[in-house]
């Protein structure tokens, strides 16, 4: 589904990514872990061309995404941010429907009844006429994820979804990250929810200094972690 | 008693149709101000090489005096264009159309300018926010940042729209019939000059506190659909 192989990236003389390769299969659950300045977020910005890379090929679904359209590019990768970046002069129904609209995937009339379909999904159909100041920041993050759902994407990238909220407000975005889980959803998701890692992905990506250090299942991740650096990690999130 | 002119019919009709085309003026140039100074903003915004003229352009117009715009559109324009489109603009243009051209490009020069200050205040999330969702930059633009731009430098706005409304008095340097104009000539006629100008300035008053007025509503109904808040 997504595939990197040998992927750079520079900021300035600094080099964010060294060499990253891997791949992630269809209906596949990775997270990506590890200290921060570690290049996880800047991985997961460079599949949808947010930011550039150097050196290196990323397709996705086959096609090197530099050889793709930007703008389709990103309509078929669905992209969670840490800030949530609701537009906030539009309400939460009308941020769900803008770019589906836009683009021509939903027909304007049937626009109302599958945004509030997807609201329902992330458990908010009933506030689908708030505007973005008027719901909490765990609403937000829904309401974020309603929208990037809207463009069917195949791919959902999720850049520390929760790190911005509130503790009490933490649940009730995982919840909805791991329905779409279930339902098969290929996801990416950079966080530091270890419990959320334990219980839905299929492979932890462990990051240091721009490399991925250790690809494991999550059960052989916190048990058994190979690499001296990820048993650092663990030891100092379990000491937090 | 230099009240007594206001006791004539003829007198108001002539006022009335000075306000009109003080009203036309204004409505034109605002209306183009507006949406050529948006233009200005997009194009600065997205077109590294468009920048240093738009720049000449923003500076001309703030630093040379209105009136001396207005005067170059008018007079001096004309003289260095094709002798064809010379002929044309005699026969055709009027200095109604040109103080339109003047004010609105001048109005244009000061919102382009507050309309970049407002897009600076948006945090960078709002712009990747549309680049995630794959919308083109136009689209980006008329729909997420423009909106939000304005409703960041809404007062600003206001004002610049107040402004223009009294610049339509420098119209009557070109010969335009505004209310300015027929204030003059009133007062030229007959000699009632302290009734031929209180009118337009109650009229002038009337107008702006109208303007300032519906700016503040508008700000206010901004404010109440939690538009501005993040």
């Amino acid at each position: 589904m997504i595939q990197f192989s040998g992927v750079e990236k520079r900021y300035g003389g600094y080099l964010a990514l060294r060499g990253i390769d891997g791949e992630v299969a269809r209906s596949e659950v990775v997270v990506l872990c590890g200290p921060s300045g570690s290049g996880k977020s800047t991985l997961i910005r460079t599949v949808n061309r947010l930011e550039a890379i150097d050196k290196g090929t990323i397709k996705v679904e086959g096609v090197d995404v530099r050889d793709e359209c930007q703008n389709r590019l990103r309509a078929r990768i669905g992209f969670v941010f840490q800030q949530f970046n609701l537009f906030p002069h539009i309400s939460a129904l009308r941020n769900v429907t803008l770019a589906p609209v836009l683009l021509g995937k939903w027909p304007k009339r049937e626009a109302r009844e599958r945004a509030l379909h997807l609201l329902n999904r992330v458990g908010l159909g009933s506030l689908a006429d708030r505007y973005p100041s008027q719901l909490s920041g765990g609403q937000q993050q829904r309401v974020a994820i309603a929208r990037a759902l809207a463009m069917e994407p195949p791919v959902m990238l999720f850049d520390e979804p929760t790190s911005a909220l509130d503790p009490e407000m933490v649940g009730e975005v995982l919840a909805v990250m791991k329905g779409l889980a279930r339902d098969g959803m290929t996801m990416v998701c950079v966080t530091h929810e270890m419990g959320f890692a334990r219980e839905v992905a299929d492979k932890v990506w462990f990051m240091a200094e721009g490399k991925v250090l250790e690809r494991a299942s999550p059960t052989e991740f916190f048990t058994a972690p190979s690499h001296p650096r990820t048993r650092n990690f663990l030891a100092a999130i379990r000491a937090a | 008693m230099t009240f007594a002119i206001l006791e004539q019919a003829d007198i108001w009709r002539l006022f009335a149709t000075g306000l009109r085309l003080t009203a036309e003026l204004f409505v034109f140039a605002a209306i183009l101000g507006f949406g050529f100074g948006a233009a200005l903003t997009a194009l600065r915004q997205s077109n590294r090489w468009a920048a240093p003229l738009v720049i000449g352009f923003v500076e001309y117009h703030r630093n040379v005096p209105s009136l001396v715009q207005l005067l170059v559109w008018y007079f001096a324009v004309p003289q260095v264009l094709p002798a064809i489109l010379r002929g044309w603009i005699e026969q055709n243009l009027d200095g109604f159309v040109f103080a339109i051209v003047a004010l609105s490009l001048n109005a244009a020069a000061y919102i382009s300018e507050d309309l970049r200050s407002g897009f600076r205040t948006l945090p960078k999330g709002q712009f990747e926010a549309t680049e995630a969702l794959g919308l083109s930059r136009f689209q980006a633009l008329r729909l997420v940042l423009l909106p939000q731009a304005v409703r960041a430098c809404f007062p600003a706005l206001v004002s610049q729209t107040l402004s223009l409304f009294k610049a339509t008095t420098l119209a009557m340097a070109i010969g335009v019939g505004e209310l300015m104009y027929v204030a003059r000539r009133i007062d030229g006629q007959t000699y009632a000059t302290f009734a031929a100008f209180l009118v337009p300035t109650i009229m002038y008053l009337c107008c702006t506190l109208a303007i300032m007025f519906g700016g503040e509503r508008m700000q206010r109904r901004l404010v109440a659909t939690g538009a501005d808040s993040r």
